[in-house]
């Protein structure tokens, strides 16, 4: 009997010459992707780690029942009641933001296990599709058991089908990642971008915060998706330096591309969570810290690897690194109740950490904290309302978010008229990026056009109500209902 | 008729939609958008508009300041006394 080193790579490598079809027939460039190589400049395409499917089954049957050993030990409702409420929510934001942009990445992988140009990728693929149906899976099951102690958590499954508008700006974001795009792009955005330049700040630097809040279920979690993320992000690294030898412009492109968009989502779903969510006693190192850590330093070393240049809008990103998650996490503190989960007010000795964190950019940001606590004690607890805007927001006409893009000094929003359209956008990355593509983009709404045309309804009420979903026992509120003793003492 | 427009107000962390008739008053905008903003950001006495960075009179309309639909506006509050309001903005 062959050993497995003898046999996998004839296995790996079943590409073959067609006979009564030409390539192109049964690889489409508008289904394979840009630019178009004959298989002959394929053929070389290796994954760094090689699995056999008897090894895959085997491992994943391994790490599933790690999982419902921890959740059978600590993953049962009564466990979650007992983590700090103020993480809770971030549990909420993650569960729901998540699961189902999982399921979605099944849909890209297996896009790719058909029309990746290489046999040895469509199979990695293939495994990835696997792995994404687990990621979606669990979280699911797990969460699942709080629906009925926490509506809350309703939205772990309900979220993708609703209206709200950060589903609007999730699916914005997930369908052209995971469900429009050519195998090429998928793999250079999800696989190099997004699972090896940003997932470790969540698998990694999330997961310990998850450890620090004494979350064992959430940690082992994002643990064991890490382990299938990192076999399955190897492909990217393989087709971006197949991309680069051929067309290095629109390589650096999807790279510049997907870099912005998937900052916006992470400092939203993991800038809250780390320094907002988080208890004060929990926190290490800011999301900053994290950013530098376990994105910048790595991402720039593996962009000059491939001989990119860093995204041209790179002095942008690094001052947005002081300031975007502030900006929308104190905007969506003061229209909470437009989402899902609750959120912190953040009491003076979390606004000293802060300030110490972020010192170029806080002193901008405490006025604002300052007035929302003011507000809070002009009405007393269990009013939301007195420090809640009713006036609708505007939203980026690319990443469908807040118009939150810049510092409280000088909001970077720039509007731009295209034939009869009005368009506005956060930033001039996300400018350029609808500019590149405007085909893509321009048949898409944002909210405030929604309104506007009488599909979605202007009053706030209405609008949490009957278009975003939400009910008086769903939407989000102060996770204390202002109840902070420190309102009384500062 | 009523004019959507995209505001932002200095020292705050989003932009905002105010709906205003294009006939109100460049100082009825400013009021609107000072209270639209006032859980996050304090009133101050003196209030500027600007669009495109030229500074608005204060007595002129939506219309007559040329803003259309969706155009950006912005507000600068202080609570510091300037200029007169009428030559630079306008006081609470």
């Amino acid at each position: 009997m062959l050993s497995r080193d003898e046999w996998l790579d004839l296995a790996r490598k079943l590409d073959w010459d067609f006979s009564y079809v030409t390539e192109r027939d049964v690889f489409p460039e508008v289904t394979s992707g840009s630019p178009w190589l004959r298989q002959e400049e394929w053929k070389d395409w290796d994954e760094p780690f090689r699995t056999t499917y008897a090894e895959y089954v085997a491992n994943q049957s391994a790490k599933e029942a790690s999982v419902r050993a921890v959740r059978e030990a600590v993953g049962q409702a009564a466990d979650f009641q007992k983590l700090h409420p103020h993480w809770l929510s971030a549990l909420k934001l993650h569960a729901a933001t998540l699961p189902l942009a999982e399921f979605a990445a099944v849909v890209g992988n297996l896009r790719a296990a058909r029309f990746g140009r290489d046999s040895a990728w469509r199979t990695m693929s293939t495994f990835g599709a696997l792995d994404e149906i687990r990621h979606a899976q669990i979280p699911l099951v797990l969460l699942h058991d709080m629906v009925r102690h926490d509506p809350q958590f309703d939205w772990t499954h309900k979220f993708y089908h609703s209206n709200n508008w950060v589903a609007i700006a999730a699916r914005h974001l997930f369908d052209e990642l995971l469900l429009a795009s050519d195998p090429i792009e998928f793999a250079i955005a999800t696989h190099f971008v997004f699972e090896t330049g940003f997932t470790n700040l969540q698998f990694v630097g999330l997961s310990s915060v998850a450890h620090a809040v004494g979350d064992r279920m959430f940690e082992t979690m994002l643990k064991s998706i890490q382990t299938d993320e990192a076999r399955h992000s190897q492909i990217g690294d393989a087709v971006l330096a197949k991309i680069v030898a051929h067309d290095p412009a629109r390589a650096q492109y999807l790279v510049d591309k997907w870099f912005w968009r998937t900052w916006h989502l992470f400092a939203v779903v993991t800038g809250f969570s780390m320094d907002y969510l988080t208890p004060l006693a929990s926190r290490r190192t800011s999301f900053k810290e994290f950013m530098q850590e376990w994105v910048l330093d790595q991402f720039v070393r593996t962009m000059e690897e491939h001989g990119l240049s860093r995204p041209w809008y790179w002095d942008t990103f690094v001052e947005s690194l002081d300031a975007y998650h502030h900006m929308v996490y104190a905007s969506a503190y003061s229209y909470r109740a437009t989402v899902w989960f609750d959120f912190a007010l953040p009491g003076p000795e979390e606004r000293v950490w802060l300030a110490e964190k972020y010192p170029s950019t806080w002193p901008m940001f405490e006025p604002v904290w300052r007035r929302l606590a003011d507000r809070w004690r002009e009405s007393g607890p269990g009013v939301e309302w007195h420090s809640h805007g009713a006036t609708p927001v505007g939203f980026c006409d690319l990443c469908q978010l807040v118009l939150s893009g810049g510092t409280p000094e000088q909001n970077t929003a720039v509007t731009v008229t295209r034939g009869d359209k009005k368009l506005v956008f956060c930033s001039e990355p996300c400018r350029w990026i609808y500019e590149q593509e405007p085909s893509r983009y321009e048949a898409h709404d944002d909210v405030v056009k929604r309104i506007l045309a009488g599909e979605a309804p202007a009053n706030l009420l209405e609008l949490l109500r009957k278009y975003f979903g939400l009910t008086s026992a769903t939407w989000g509120k102060d996770v204390e209902r202002g109840g902070y003793r420190w309102l009384g003492e500062e | 008729m009523l004019v959507p427009l995209y505001t932002f107000v200095k020292g705050d962390t989003l932009g905002i939609v105010v709906l205003v008739q294009d006939g109100d008053t460049i100082a009825a905008l400013a009021e609107t958008i000072a209270d639209a903003a006032s859980m996050r950001v304090a009133p101050g006495s003196e209030m500027t508009v600007l669009a495109g960075g030229k500074r608005l009179d204060p007595r002129a309309t939506v219309s007559s300041a040329g803003l259309t639909m969706l155009d950006r506006v912005d507000l600068v509050m202080s609570s510091e006394r300037a200029a007169p309001a009428s030559q630079v903005g306008m006081s609470r």
